[in-house]
């Protein structure tokens, strides 16, 4: 009898906490909308950071990486809420339609994703006229790769073979409509020469193919394989950045052969459209700060990570720079890949 | 060799001890919640350990990994429930044990499996990883292509009674597998302009409620009369040495099976279960009683997806390649604390590297012994009325599908799937394939559309590299295994011999 009432708390007092649970969890996700009156004393409860992708992933890295500075700077914790789904749209979706512009929810803002969602798929409704975009931390170059045992020993040998066989050469890449996917656009358009495009499932699943000799060639990003290409596995033959990174410096940009070609996936924060000057003024600020501690420097350096600060005007003149770009891209090659 | 002994020592220290077998502890626990998964319990661990030490915080994700396969069996056996996705083919004979009495023996069964399995992928793990490592690359869409359609074989297997409802139900599988983005042009299918749907709908949710709520239905309908069969638990729990040479063989296949499954990027515990039960069924004397209860049934698939842990932490380490979701988590947590996954592991980091592996080794040890006590207690859960225990089940539910994603609409689509599997468990069309259509549909469609951009649509690409053929003549013998034909065949071929 005594051990059946135990059970019986034990069951009740279980199914309160799971309860409570479930009331927290659904609290965080409706915060109800607040008026986006000046406060001058901002930040005076914590700050909510959307991200569009799994935990574990790029964007995580970044804000794992950022947050703990941000926090100390700005003198509240941020709290990071993950909302993966549709290349990150339910997520910016949520920021820019359902978000209160008081400064206390943000977003992981990755480009080309940020625009290429609605420039590809016209159910998706958001554009980024509606953010407040904030600072853009890092850009991580595009980079060529091949497999250690491949034929093509510098960027020179690769071009000469795709001049050589048109429309053959097979590449990987990230996704269609990833970052990667329009880098092997803009090098056809730039080059005018042409590739076999494979999409992939994410970075991962693109570099290996081309370790593995499945493809011919991966176009990626310098963070995803710089510990690849440092051990051997694979051969960088150009990145895609203005100078040459320090990381790898014996690899040559295509601009060293005449390609103009700066392409890459960045990542920054950006809040919904409308929050106060001042709001918006002491975030700038916080990320100005941090980007000049050479802790955080150095943690950003440990994940390959280049650092790429543009910050207000400059970053959201950036995302429409390359909105512009990225639609003219997509409106001159849709009609064949959407066959 | 050094840094292997300098690994062992580093890892029998107190704290690393403590540390191993909490994760362990609070592994079984996740395991056993349906809806919470290693994957997401990684996850959420990961901002704990940045205060530790690498090689203690990876260590701790590590075990905790190991911990949640077996923890997975103990909602599979008790409840009908499959705590994990890898699970799910452990309810197949698991549930019918415990509603023979016998949930002991199956929970029993289950930690011997998951021990045995888990023991062999972490001896891999430690000596013959550099080699299979290189095996990983060697996956590509083509062979992805040829596992899929030899692991679409297995819905045959699982459709016991009727072969005709048990392909109904994976063709819907495949077919809901279809829904979300197609991959090759980034176009939505059967979305209906609805958001929520352009990452297709998630197999976990649709498992949590096609497994789930029809069980907590039914223990509802049911009176408490049948339940007494599950809560005299009588016999021993731990297999007798008789019992355990019996099913020696399928623990030993399941757990190579296992290895080589969580080793191939993109494949985890979730697909390796129903491969190890489908083996151990088609080489078993006594096919007709999977199904019914039989333990070498829930030997297979928990001896399988324990070996996966090893198996996928073999790429892991070595290349910088996650073998399954919960290994890329992992992988996300060595760059928070500095680490660039790589190869750089197993020569610039060897240290945590060998720490982790003799922790995964150790964390088998801890799994069996704390999954003695818990077990024990875990069993009492049968004891609960089934009108308390019903809609604890639901709210479990609820909980595990919401915290996938933070998303609302998946506990819908769960509801969804909950009263569909309710309703085809009444016509009697098994749930089981649906899912496996639903795991498979979406590497299937994948790699078939990569494999033919790359062939300029020729199908011959399958047949020209050996891996991939190999695996699609296993296939087409399993379809033929189940004809009347090959029958037909072994008759004769037993009367020539004769």
């Amino acid at each position: 009898m005594f051990k059946k009432s135990i059970w019986k708390k034990a069951v009740i007092s279980g199914l309160a906490v799971s309860l409570m649970l479930t009331m927290t969890a659904c609290r965080t996700t409706n915060q109800p909308a607040g008026t986006s009156k000046v406060e001058s004393d901002y930040p005076n409860k914590p700050i909510t950071v959307l991200q569009g992708f799994a935990a574990g992933g790029g964007s995580d890295q970044l804000a794992m990486l950022t947050g703990p500075y941000l926090q100390k700077e700005l003198g509240n914790t941020l709290v990071n809420q993950y909302i993966p789904g549709a290349t990150g749209a339910i997520a910016w979706t949520q920021l820019t339609k359902q978000t209160a512009a008081d400064g206390y929810t943000l977003s992981i803002t990755n480009t080309p994703m940020l625009m290429t969602n609605y420039l590809m798929n016209t159910e998706i409704k958001y554009t980024i006229d509606e953010l407040t975009p904030i600072a853009n931390v890092v850009t991580d170059p595009g980079i060529l790769v091949v497999s250690k045992d491949s034929p093509f020993k510098t960027y020179q040998d690769y071009i000469d073979y795709v001049k050589a066989n048109p429309g053959q050469l097979t590449i990987a890449n990230s996704g269609t409509g990833g970052d990667d996917f329009f880098t092997i656009l803009q090098w056809q358009k730039a080059t005018g020469l042409s590739v076999k495009m494979i999409p992939f499932t994410g970075d991962g699943p693109s570099w290996q193919a081309a370790a593995g000799n499945k493809v011919q060639a991966s176009s990626t990003n310098l963070g995803v394989v710089y510990s690849q290409v440092k051990a051997g596995n694979l051969r960088a033959l150009a990145i895609y950045s203005e100078k040459r990174s320090d990381l790898l410096p014996d690899v040559p940009t295509a601009k060293e052969f005449g390609v103009e070609l700066v392409a890459g996936s960045s990542r920054g924060y950006s809040a919904p459209k409308g929050i106060p000057d001042n709001v918006k003024k002491k975030l700038i600020d916080s990320f100005t700060t941090i980007a000049k501690d050479p802790a955080f420097l150095k943690g950003l350096q440990g994940a390959a990570l280049p650092i790429d600060l543009k910050v207000g005007d400059e970053y959201a003149k950036y995302l429409k720079d390359q909105e512009t770009e990225f639609k003219a891209i997509w409106d001159s090659v849709k009609d064949t890949i959407k066959k | 060799m050094n840094e292997i002994m300098i690994g062992l020592l580093n890892v029998v220290s107190p704290f690393n001890l403590l540390v191993i077998a909490s994760g362990t502890g609070l592994g079984i626990f996740v395991g056993a919640m349906p809806g919470l998964s290693a994957t997401m319990a990684i996850a959420l661990l990961l901002p704990v350990t940045f205060g530790m030490d690498p090689a203690a915080g990876i260590s701790m994700l590590a075990s905790l990994y190991m911990g949640a396969m077996y923890g997975g069996s103990i909602s599979a056996i008790l409840l009908r429930t499959p705590g994990t996705p890898a699970a799910a083919a452990t309810v197949l004979d698991g549930y019918p044990m415990a509603q023979q009495g016998r949930a002991g023996k199956a929970l029993g069964v289950s930690l011997t499996a998951s021990l045995i399995g888990g023991v062999i992928s972490s001896i891999a793990l430690l000596t013959i990883a550099p080699v299979l490592g290189k095996v990983a690359l060697s996956f590509g869409p083509v062979e992805l292509f040829a596992i899929a359609v030899l692991g679409i074989t297995i819905i045959g297997s699982l459709s016991s009674g009727s072969p005709i409802k048990g392909i109904l139900s994976g063709v819907v599988g495949l077919m809901i597998a279809l829904v979300g983005m197609d991959p090759i042009s980034g176009t939505p299918r059967f979305t209906f302009g609805q958001m929520y749907l352009f990452n297709g709908i998630s197999f976990i949710i649709a498992l949590i409620g096609l497994f789930s709520i029809p069980q907590a239905l039914r223990l509802v309908e049911k009176d408490d009369a049948v339940k007494k069969a599950v809560s005299s638990i009588k016999d021993k729990m731990l297999p007798t040495f008789k019992e355990l040479k019996s099913m020696i063989v399928t623990i030993l296949r399941s757990s190579v099976i296992g290895v080589f499954t969580g080793l191939i990027p993109g494949t985890g515990g979730d697909t390796a279960c129903w491969f190890g039960y489908n083996e151990a069924k088609r080489f078993s004397k006594e096919k007709e009683k999977f199904g019914t209860g039989y333990p070498e049934g829930v030997a297979a698939a928990e001896a399988a997806n324990n070996a996966v842990v090893g198996g996928a932490l073999i790429p892991t380490i070595t290349l910088g390649i996650p073998g399954s979701s919960a290994t890329a988590v992992l992988l996300g947590g060595l760059m928070v604390h500095g680490i660039m996954p790589g190869p750089t592991l197993m020569t610039e980091h060897s240290l945590i590297t060998y720490t982790l592996i003799w922790a995964v080794l150790l964390s088998n040890v801890f799994m069996f012994l704390e999954g003695l006590v818990l077990t024990r207690a875990a069993v009492s859960v049968t004891k609960i009325p089934n009108l308390v225990l019903a809609p604890i089940i639901i709210i479990l539910c609820v909980i595990g599908s919401f915290t996938i994603n933070n998303s609302i609409i998946d506990v819908f689509v769960m509801v969804f799937f909950g009263i569909l599997g309710y309703f085809m468990d009444k016509i009697n069309i098994p749930t089981a394939p649906m899912v496996v259509g639903m795991i498979l549909g979406m590497m299937l469609d994948n790699s078939m559309n990569q494999s033919l951009l790359m062939s300029d649509g020729s199908w011959m690409i399958f047949l020209r590299t050996p891996v991939s053929a190999i695996l699609l003549l296993i296939a087409l013998i399993s379809v033929l295994q189940a004809t009347p034909l090959f029958g037909f065949i072994k008759k004769r071929l037993k009367k020539t011999t004769i």
